[in-house]
């Protein structure tokens, strides 16, 4: 072939017709524009003002602020005040994390379409209309269960445990557990979704029970990502654990909201040290847990 | 009267069909019997129905039109307990293997008893494996036993294809069907494959069904054999019967793999050098 042909290859190749026509490339930019004028209108709708913030007077407030924190506070008292802020963050965090996954297992296999719904597990059952229908109800109910724990926030949830069973940490627990329990169910509900039915079908068709290929076909797909993201969500759960105290439950949020109350700065700095230390620990434990399950 | 002749056969098909969707017919209409005992191959081009018709006589898809009666029950009557029953008289071995990957080999095996094991047996087995000589001894009999422990994704095709074997084994059916059990491994493994499963099924008088890719392996090791195309059986004789007028009907219309290959070296051929 010779390069004559370039051309005529170059014709030859059959473009999509809305690009020969041009015409989506308008609509590129119309779809640019319109991006544009969303970003300009969240700008003025958030009353973002640069100059606040890298002003001379910003600036010096910075500078003061941070001044004042120095040096942290390390007596004994305060030392061991944060201490025992930290181990309290840390189990709550723990424990809203546990109680997380349990709520996300106990609800998820209602959840997912493909086991309850369009029937992974029910392949030869009569496809009865109102049998269908039926299973509608369960997978619709968790679904609805799950959207609600999950958007409802964190803070939110606090208040209201503060409200049922007190102030302290069991309050943070129990928000913690809630709120991530619906995340987590929307996250184990699409790693199911991505269920080999292969191997399923497979033990299936040895006489297995529903039950049985739940834990000799699903589980063992599953399990290492569920771990996972459970991990995962450890790791953002220390870090709203560390607040959760501002509203009342618990950790050392609560003695941060007090020393930034009372303007004990020296002390606030040791409790952000506090923080510091133990939001790293907990994403290195973390990191090295998710590596040894996958 | 004509319970006892049902009784007699293992698998009974009566314009047995199944529409996948609304439009896409796998099986048009399939009407065999197969007695107990019997070895049958099934041959036919790729997408002529094989494996829809395996997945029906397996119970794990129910066929749209006609009806199945397997050892006298018709299928149709079948739910819950007594399916499973069924079901578990029935071992499937598959093109894929179909085996969990992140399990270890011993409980891939194991799998095949979970028919027979209660719910509570089944998780017990998961944390310490039961019955290890059973799966041992099956193990031993496709010649992997020294992989019992190892993790099944680590195994290359053809040892999960005998892990699957394995588990049917341990399974102890009345019937194998075997899906193209020797597609995934080489021509000379392939033959003591068929060898082997056939081997089985006259030491223990099980019912031998197998789909298979190869028509020299089906004409040489099997008395009967089935040929399908388009959801239909075109033939069902006697290896001594068919001649290559039969199979040239069957495989007609059907572009055989190295002549796809060839078109497609070539266009690849055109575009590395343009």
């Amino acid at each position: 072939m010779s390069g004559s042909s370039g051309e005529k290859t170059g014709a030859a190749v059959p473009w999509p017709a809305h690009e020969v026509s041009g015409r989506s490339n308008l609509w590129n930019y119309v779809f640019l524009l319109a991006l544009a004028v969303f970003f300009l209108w969240s700008y003025w709708g958030s009353q973002v003002q640069l100059s606040l913030l890298f002003s001379r007077e910003g600036g010096g407030q910075i500078l003061a602020y941070i001044q004042k924190l120095f040096p942290p506070d390390l007596s004994g008292p305060v030392l061991r005040e944060a201490l025992q802020g930290a181990i309290e963050t840390f189990a709550i965090s723990l424990m809203g994390t546990l109680l997380s996954a349990a709520i996300a297992l106990s609800v998820v296999f209602f959840a997912s379409r493909n086991l309850i719904y369009s029937g992974l597990l029910y392949e030869m059952e009569p496809t009865l209309g109102w049998k269908r229908g039926l299973r509608l109800v369960p997978y619709l109910a968790a679904k609805g269960l799950l959207n609600l724990l999950r958007t409802v926030p964190e803070m939110l949830w606090a208040l209201i445990f503060v409200f049922v069973v007190g102030l302290g940490p069991f309050a943070g627990v129990l928000a913690l557990g809630v709120h991530t329990g619906g995340v987590l169910g929307k996250l184990f509900g699409e790693v199911l979704e991505d269920v080999d039915p292969q191997p399923v079908e497979s033990l299936q068709s040895t006489g297995a029970s529903k039950l049985q290929i739940l834990l000799y076909g699903i589980l063992p797909q599953v399990l290492p990502q569920f771990i996972s993201y459970t991990l995962y969500r450890w790791e953002v759960n220390i870090r709203v654990a560390a607040i959760l105290g501002f509203v009342g439950a618990g950790g050392l949020g609560q003695r941060i909201h007090i020393a930034i109350s009372l303007f004990f700065e020296n002390q606030l700095f040791t409790l952000i040290i506090a923080i510091y230390v133990l939001v790293t620990l907990v994403d290195y434990l973390s990191a090295y847990l998710r590596r040894k399950v996958t | 009267m004509r319970e006892r002749v049902a009784m007699a056969y293992q698998y009974r098909l009566e314009k047995v069909g199944k529409v996948f969707g609304r439009r896409q017919i796998a099986l048009a209409r399939i009407d065999f019997v197969v007695q107990r005992g019997e070895k049958v191959a099934l041959i036919g081009p790729s997408g002529a129905g094989k494996t829809s018709l395996f997945r029906i006589l397996n119970c794990t898809l129910r066929p749209s039109s006609g009806k199945l009666w397997i050892n006298g029950d018709e299928i149709e009557s079948l739910h819950g307990r007594r399916l499973r029953e069924v079901r578990r008289k029935i071992g499937t071995i598959y093109q894929q293997h179909n085996l969990v990957p992140r399990l270890k080999v011993i409980h891939n095996v194991l799998s095949g008893r979970l028919g027979r094991w209660s719910a509570f047996r089944s998780l017990a087995s998961l944390m310490r494996p039961l019955e290890v000589e059973l799966a041992w001894s099956a193990l031993k009999q496709v010649g992997i036993e020294e992989k019992i422990f190892t993790r099944t994704d680590e195994l290359s095709g053809g040892q999960q294809q005998r892990v699957a074997i394995a588990r049917v084994l341990v399974q102890d059916p009345e019937v194998i069907l075997a899906d193209e059990p020797v597609s995934s491994v080489d021509p000379s493994l392939a033959a003591s494959i068929v060898n082997l499963l056939i081997d089985i099924g006259r030491d223990t008088h099980k019912t031998l069904l197998m789909n298979l890719h190869s028509v020299d392996l089906a004409l040489a090791y099997f008395p009967r054999v089935i040929g399908i195309k388009n959801g239909v059986a075109l033939f069902d004789l006697s290896p001594d019967k068919i001649d290559d007028r039969l199979l040239e009907d069957l495989y007609s219309g059907h572009l055989p793999p190295s002549d796809q290959e060839k078109v497609a070296h070539a266009e690849s051929n055109a575009l590395a050098y343009p």
